[in-house]
C-alpha cells in the first residue's frame, strides 16, 4: 500500500513534505491533527485523507470555508492523484509528481461509483469528543439538541415508548426515511425490538451480522454510504437486497457495556449521512443507553418483588402445613417449630393420631429452597398416607423410601426421625433414616442421647430396609426430634452449637411444658448463632408421654 | 469452595476444599457432570480438603454414583475426614460408596480394575 506523501506550505513557514502510512489523515487546527494548520481560516477538524481500497481519497470535514481539490470545491469524498494540489484555508497540500493523464479526468459516473465504495467505523467514544469540541455554532446546535434529548430522558417513560421517542429524535434532527433500535438478546442474537419509517422508505431495515459486531461488540459508530458496495457488510444477511443506501448506526453503549445499536437508513438519491450526522447520533444514543439500562434495572427489580410475593406465598403454604397444631390426646403433649433458613425449606415435622396410636415425624430434606421445599410437601404427604392406614413403623418407611427412590432422577433425598407411640403402653417404636439421634428427657431430669439404629436416608435407594428400635416411655418421659440445623448453627467466631450447646441448653428446660422446652430450645440456637447467617433449616419436636387414663 | 481436578491416564481426580454446602454443591456438581460429559467414566473424588458437607454436597455424591453406576462406570471416594465421614455416616450412605483412605489407593483401585 502505497503511502500517502504531501508536501505542505503553510503561510509564514517553510514548505514541509510529510509521508503517512496509516488509513487517515486529519488536517485542522486543533492540534490533535495529524497536520496542524494553525490558521483561523481553517476549521478545527477541517478535512481528511483516507484510504479505500489502496486508494486516497480527501473529503471535507464539514469546514467553514471548504476543502478545493485542484481548484474545485468538493462536495463529497474525492479520489486524489499525483501532481493534485488541495487547497485547505490559505494553506497548500500538494501530492508530489505530474498528473497521469488517464487518471485525472473522471467521469461523474465512475467517481460516484469510486465515492460510494466508503464506509467509516470509528470508536464511539472519540466521536463523544468531537462532539464537544466540534466549531461553535454547531457545538451549540448540538448542545441544543442533546438538551432537549436529555431532558425528554428525564421525563419516567415506559420501555417502549422510550424507544420510540428515541428513534423521533433521531429523525428529528437526521431525516433518515427509516430507523430501527437493534437489542442484543440475553441469548446473543441481536432482534430488532422498535422500528420507524418516514415519507416513501419501504425497503427492510435489517442489519448485516458483521455491522452488528462492529456496532454493538466494539462499539464503533459506523457510517455506510454504500453497503450495498462495500464488501465488508455483503454477506450473510445482507443489508440491502433493496437499493444503494446509506445507514448510520451507533452503539446503545454505556460505562456497563452496550446494549444494542441504533441504526438510521436513508436512500443514496434522498440523503446521504456525513460524520456529523454521525457523531450526532452517537451522543443520543449515548444517553438512551443509560436509561434503557435504568428502565430496565427498574422492571428487573419489580420482576423480583412479584417473585418475592411468590415464594412468600410459597412460604404461607409451608408454614400452614407446618403451623396446624398438633392434635389434641390427654396421653401426649406435643410441640413442634421450623425456622427455615431460606424463605422456603426443606425441614419438616408432623404429628397423626390413628386410633390408640401417635404417629410423629422430624425430617430434612437435601438441599434448601423451592425443590426442597416441593421434596419436603411430598415426603409430609407421603408419611400422613401410609399412618392413616396403619402397619408396622419399619414397613411404612419401607414405603415410603420406595415411593421417594422411584425415578428419583435428581438424586434428593430425605433424613427422618420417624416414631410411633402406643398411647396405651408408652411403647415407643422409632426408625432412623439417616437422622441426628433423638433425646430421652426423663421424668427426673435426666437427659439422654437415644441410640436408634442408622439406617438409609429415605428416597436413595429402592430396596433399604427401615428396622425398628424400641423405646419404652413412661409417664413424664419426652423425646426431642431435631435436625441438623440446630447442631450446624454457628457462631459469629465460626463455633459450632454441637451435640454439646444442646445438651447445655436441655438441662435447664427439659421440664418445661413441651411449647417451652421448643421455644426456648430455638431461641438458645438463635442467641446463639448471634448475627452469623443461619446456614441450614432449624427443627424441633417434643413428645411427651403422660401416661395412659390421665 | 475450590476446585482441582486431574486427570490420570482414563481416570479423572476431582478435589474439591472448603465447605460443599447449598450454596456450593452446584459448582461441584458443574465440574463433574462437565468431566463426565468429556466421556470419563473412572472418577475419583478426593474429599481430603472438605471441612463440611451438607446433604446438598451428599447429594451430588449420590448423582455422580448413580450416573457412574451399573456397569456405566466407577466412582471412589477418598480422604474423608471425621466431620465428613459422620455426615455419610448419619445419612446412612457409606455403604453405598467405595471409599479409600488415600487418593494413591483410589488410583489405585481404578488402575488394577480390567476393563
Amino acid at each position: 500500500m502505497a503511502p500517502l506523501e504531501l508536501a505542505i506550505e503553510r503561510r509564514g513557514a517553510p514548505p514541509t513534505t510529510r509521508s503517512f502510512d496509516g488509513e487517515s489523515v486529519i488536517v485542522g487546527r486543533t492540534e490533535k491533527a495529524d497536520i496542524t494548520i494553525d490558521d483561523y481560516s481553517v476549521s478545527r477538524r477541517h478535512a481528511r485523507f483516507f484510504r479505500r481500497n489502496g486508494v486516497w481519497f480527501v473529503e471535507d470535514l464539514g469546514s467553514r470555508n471548504g476543502t478545493d481539490v485542484n481548484g474545485r470545491r468538493i462536495s463529497e469524498p474525492s479520489p486524489v492523484n499525483p501532481g493534485d494540489v488541495i487547497t485547505i484555508g490559505s494553506s497548500v497540500l500538494r501530492l508530489p509528481g505530474d498528473h497521469v493523464a488517464a487518471a485525472a479526468p473522471h467521469s461523474t459516473i465512475e467517481a460516484e461509483r469510486d465515492e460510494s465504495i466508503y464506509s467509516v467505523l470509528r470508536p464511539a467514544a472519540d466521536l463523544m469528543e468531537e462532539v464537544a469540541t466540534g466549531g461553535a455554532a454547531k457545538a451549540m446546535a448540538r448542545l441544543r439538541l442533546l438538551h432537549e434529548v436529555h431532558r425528554a430522558l428525564a421525563a419516567p417513560i415506559a420501555r417502549a415508548d422510550l424507544l420510540q421517542m428515541l428513534l423521533d429524535q433521531a429523525c428529528a434532527v437526521l431525516r433518515p426515511e427509516q430507523a430501527a433500535i437493534f437489542m442484543r438478546a440475553a441469548d446473543g442474537s441481536v432482534e430488532r425490538v422498535a422500528s420507524r419509517r418516514w415519507g416513501g422508505g419501504s425497503a427492510p431495515m435489517l442489519v448485516s451480522r458483521r455491522l452488528a459486531e462492529e456496532v454493538i461488540d466494539k462499539r464503533s459508530a459506523a457510517l455506510v454510504l454504500d453497503a450495498q458496495c462495500d464488501e465488508r457488510f455483503a454477506g450473510a444477511m445482507s443489508v440491502l437486497a433493496s437499493g444503494v443506501r446509506s445507514i448510520l448506526a451507533a452503539p446503545l453503549a454505556d460505562a456497563e457495556g452496550c446494549l444494542g445499536m441504533i441504526a438510521l437508513y436513508s436512500s443514496i438519491g434522498v440523503r446521504r449521512f456525513s460524520e456529523q450526522d454521525l457523531e450526532v447520533l452517537v451522543s443520543i444514543a449515548s444517553a438512551a443507553a443509560m436509561r434503557i439500562r435504568n428502565i430496565d434495572m427498574a422492571e428487573a427489580a419489580a420482576e423480583r418483588r412479584a417473585l418475592d410475593r411468590e415464594i412468600a406465598l410459597a412460604r404461607d403454604i409451608q408454614m400452614d402445613l407446618l403451623r396446624r397444631r398438633p392434635p389434641e390426646r390427654p396421653e401426649v403433649e406435643l410441640a413442634g417449630r421450623v425456622i427455615p433458613a431460606h424463605s422456603v425449606g426443606g425441614d419438616f415435622y408432623d404429628f397423626v393420631i390413628a386410633g390408640e396410636k401417635l404417629w410423629f415425624v422430624v425430617a430434612d430434606v437435601s438441599g434448601k429452597g423451592m425443590g426442597a421445599a416441593l421434596m419436603m410437601a411430598v415426603g409430609q404427604t407421603l408419611f400422613r398416607a401410609v399412618t392413616a392406614s396403619g402397619g408396622e413403623l419399619g414397613e411404612l418407611m419401607t414405603r415410603v423410601n420406595h415411593e421417594l427412590a422411584i425415578e428419583n432422577d435428581r438424586a434428593m433425598f430425605i433424613t427422618a426421625m420417624a416414631g410411633c407411640l402406643d398411647l396405651a403402653s408408652g411403647q415407643l417404636l422409632l426408625v432412623n433414616a439417616g437422622h441426628n439421634l433423638p433425646y430421652h428427657l426423663g421424668r427426673d431430669g435426666a437427659i439422654s442421647m437415644l441410640n436408634v439404629r442408622n439406617s438409609l436416608a429415605l428416597g436413595v435407594v429402592d430396596n433399604a430396609g427401615y428396622p425398628v428400635t424400641e423405646v419404652p416411655l413412661a409417664p413424664g418421659d419426652a423425646v426431642l426430634l431435631y435436625t441438623d440445623g440446630v447442631c450446624d448453627a454457628i457462631d459469629e467466631a465460626g463455633q459450632r452449637f454441637g451435640t454439646s450447646g444442646l445438651e447445655r441448653a436441655l438441662g435447664e428446660i427439659a421440664s418445661l411444658p413441651a411449647d417451652a422446652v421448643v421455644q426456648h430450645l430455638c431461641d438458645a440456637v438463635i442467641r446463639f448463632a448471634g448475627s452469623a447467617p443461619q446456614e441450614d433449616d432449624i427443627t424441633v419436636a417434643l413428645v411427651r408421654y403422660r401416661g395412659a387414663g390421665v | 469452595m475450590q476446585i482441582v481436578q486431574q486427570r490420570h491416564g482414563e481416570v479423572g481426580v476431582i478435589a474439591p476444599s472448603g465447605r460443599v454446602d447449598s450454596t456450593t454443591s452446584e459448582a461441584l456438581q458443574a465440574a463433574i457432570t462437565t468431566v463426565l460429559d468429556d466421556g470419563t467414566t473412572q472418577l475419583v473424588i478426593d474429599l481430603a480438603g472438605v471441612e463440611y458437607i451438607s446433604s446438598a454436597g451428599l447429594r451430588v455424591m449420590l448423582l455422580t454414583a448413580k450416573r457412574l453406576g451399573g456397569g456405566k462406570g466407577a466412582l471412589v471416594l477418598c480422604g474423608l475426614g471425621d466431620a465428613v465421614r459422620q455426615v455419610f455416616d448419619l445419612a446412612g450412605l457409606l455403604p453405598l460408596f467405595t471409599v479409600d483412605v488415600s487418593r494413591q489407593a483410589a488410583l489405585g483401585r481404578l488402575a488394577v480394575k480390567p476393563d
